[in-house]
């Protein structure tokens, strides 16, 4: 690829291609679940895992650009978006639940994240938290409520090995990993993903803000389910659950911006 | 009933709601607020006042400086039935636009310090309660205090902040604040990341509210000891919380 100079080198776009508003999946196969509820949605650019569609909600232009998996990727998104304009962002995805209290298919608003990866220590010394911005954070709870979407507030374990999240007997440093896990559960940690603690640091000392909305499955609801369970679970789980959350969440946040 | 072994004070001592001074000469000044305040105990660093505001039991209790002393008295507290906190203490801008005077209020803390790690990883973040941010943030615009909402740099040394050139460990203190500043953190403090933490891992309510008393990257502004718009501030977010735990039937 020849590397067009007015262009961000990964997303491939420039100023004017998004909006202020900008909603980060990391699979580039939801973008377009979430730009159908934009009015007028265009596909701005494809390229590796950064694909963009941009519309509009409530007459702002908005965008949504997903990050491929992982903080790596999702550090050069948001470094590349701020670059060219975006300064509001709203995580939406899929996590596990990891609190006896979740339900699948209820969704995450996160607050925080553990910064359980190797993106973030590039920016910030370990002992800065990852933390969302509190009026994002303040405006997906009220549109959660809003629209009856069961909940949960809390931190998020971002981390880098998904496998060594899902099946860590097999990996040579499994009683740190399996310590560890349990801590995060104790101390209240609602849910595991891979992409938030990267937008909140890059937000926070960027100076701006960042939310996160995930649809989680419970990890505990998923041992020895019957067929029928299984397939009660998988309509559940579904980031549209998440998406309409965020979309919700997106407009209140735009009004209060007008306000 | 046994008394707790650091704050010398039995359940029947404290209320659920608590406020937390660094400071055992401000409980006084904090407990001017209740109503029929009583000293219950003051063992070392923590004197502890109880009284009541709109009817519910509420007592103030300070911590020490730091986030050793600090997680001892929360422990105490939770144990003995506390679970709502608010901390009020002063700190040192770090923004230009943080200026002494101003109020801070606090909605997560580096873990600068050694004490948190005892409980938790250090990747997991020290976060204030979303509800007390909002309640703090909302007493201070109707009373008509400037505040800030941000983070804070939770360290547990004053003087490694206040003359960092003088410890040989100088050229990391002043890289490390310099990432700090760039990073876009409001103040300096040493004791709410310590609550922060312990309200994650015991699902206790924590908020933090500080003055800035002075700004350590712009010194020519002087200092500020005015704490009566802190203290009023803490009281009325309270005071929200009281309500709005009435009116759940919490």
């Amino acid at each position: 690829m020849t590397h067009n100079p007015e262009l961000q080198y990964h997303i491939q776009m420039k100023q004017g291609d998004v909006g202020r508003y900008v909603f980060l999946p990391g699979d580039p196969g939801r973008c377009e679940k979430i730009a159908r509820y934009f009015d007028n949605p265009q596909l701005i650019a494809y390229n590796r895992e950064y694909k963009t569609y941009t519309g509009t909600l409530l007459g702002e232009k908005v965008s949504v650009t997903s990050t491929g998996i992982g903080c790596p990727s999702t550090a050069i998104a948001v470094e590349e978006l701020i670059a060219i304009g975006a300064d509001t962002f709203i995580r939406i995805g899929t996590s596990g639940g990891i609190q006896p209290n979740i339900k699948t298919g209820d969704v995450a608003i996160v607050t925080s994240a553990i910064r359980d990866e190797g993106t973030t220590s590039h920016y910030m010394p370990i002992e800065f938290p990852a933390v969302a911005d509190v009026d994002v954070v303040v405006a997906l709870r009220e549109a959660a409520i809003k629209i009856d979407m069961p909940f949960h507030l809390g931190p998020t374990q971002s981390k880098d090995s998904f496998f060594g999240e899902t099946e860590p007997d097999r990996m040579p440093v499994n009683t740190r990993l399996n310590r560890r896990w349990k801590a995060w559960i104790d101390g209240g940690t609602i849910c595991s993903e891979m992409e938030a603690a990267a937008i909140f640091i890059l937000s926070s000392i960027y100076r701006k803000r960042a939310g996160g909305v995930m649809v989680m499955a419970s990890l505990e609801e998923a041992q020895n389910l019957t067929e029928e369970e299984i397939e009660k679970m998988r309509a559940l789980f579904d980031v549209d659950r998440a998406i309409r959350v965020a979309i919700e969440g997106l407009k209140l946040l735009i009004e209060k911006d007008r306000q | 009933m046994t008394k707790t072994k650091h704050l010398a004070v039995q359940s029947d001592d404290v209320g659920r709601y608590v406020f937390l001074p660094g400071d055992p000469g401000r409980c006084e000044k904090i407990a001017g607020y209740f109503k029929d305040p009583v000293e219950v105990a003051f063992n070392r660093e923590y004197r502890t006042m109880t009284g009541e505001l709109l009817g519910e039991k509420v007592s103030v209790v300070s911590t020490g400086i730091g986030n050793p002393s600090a997680a001892i008295a929360i422990e105490e507290l939770h144990q003995l039935g506390a679970d709502t906190f608010i901390r009020v203490g002063t700190s040192g801008g770090m923004q230009p636009e943080v200026v002494p005077g101003d109020l801070g209020i606090v909605k997560a803390s580096i873990r600068d310090e050694g004490t948190t790690r005892h409980y938790m990883p250090v990747e997991f973040p020290a976060v204030a309660d979303l509800d007390m941010v909002q309640r703090l943030t909302k007493a201070a615009q109707d009373l008509g205090y400037p505040a800030h909402v941000g983070i804070s740099h939770c360290k547990d040394s004053f003087y490694g902040q206040m003359a960092p050139e003088r410890m040989p460990v100088a050229v990391d203190l002043q890289q490390r604040w310099q990432a700090w500043v760039r990073g876009g953190v409001m103040c300096a403090e040493m004791e709410s990341a310590t609550l922060f933490a312990l309200g994650s891992v015991y699902r206790l309510r924590a908020g933090s509210i500080v003055l800035i008393a002075v700004n350590q990257e712009r010194p020519e502004l002087g200092e500020s000891n005015d704490i009566q718009p802190l203290i009023v501030t803490a009281i009325e977010a309270m005071k929200l919380t009281i309500i709005e735990d009435k009116k759940k039937g919490k």
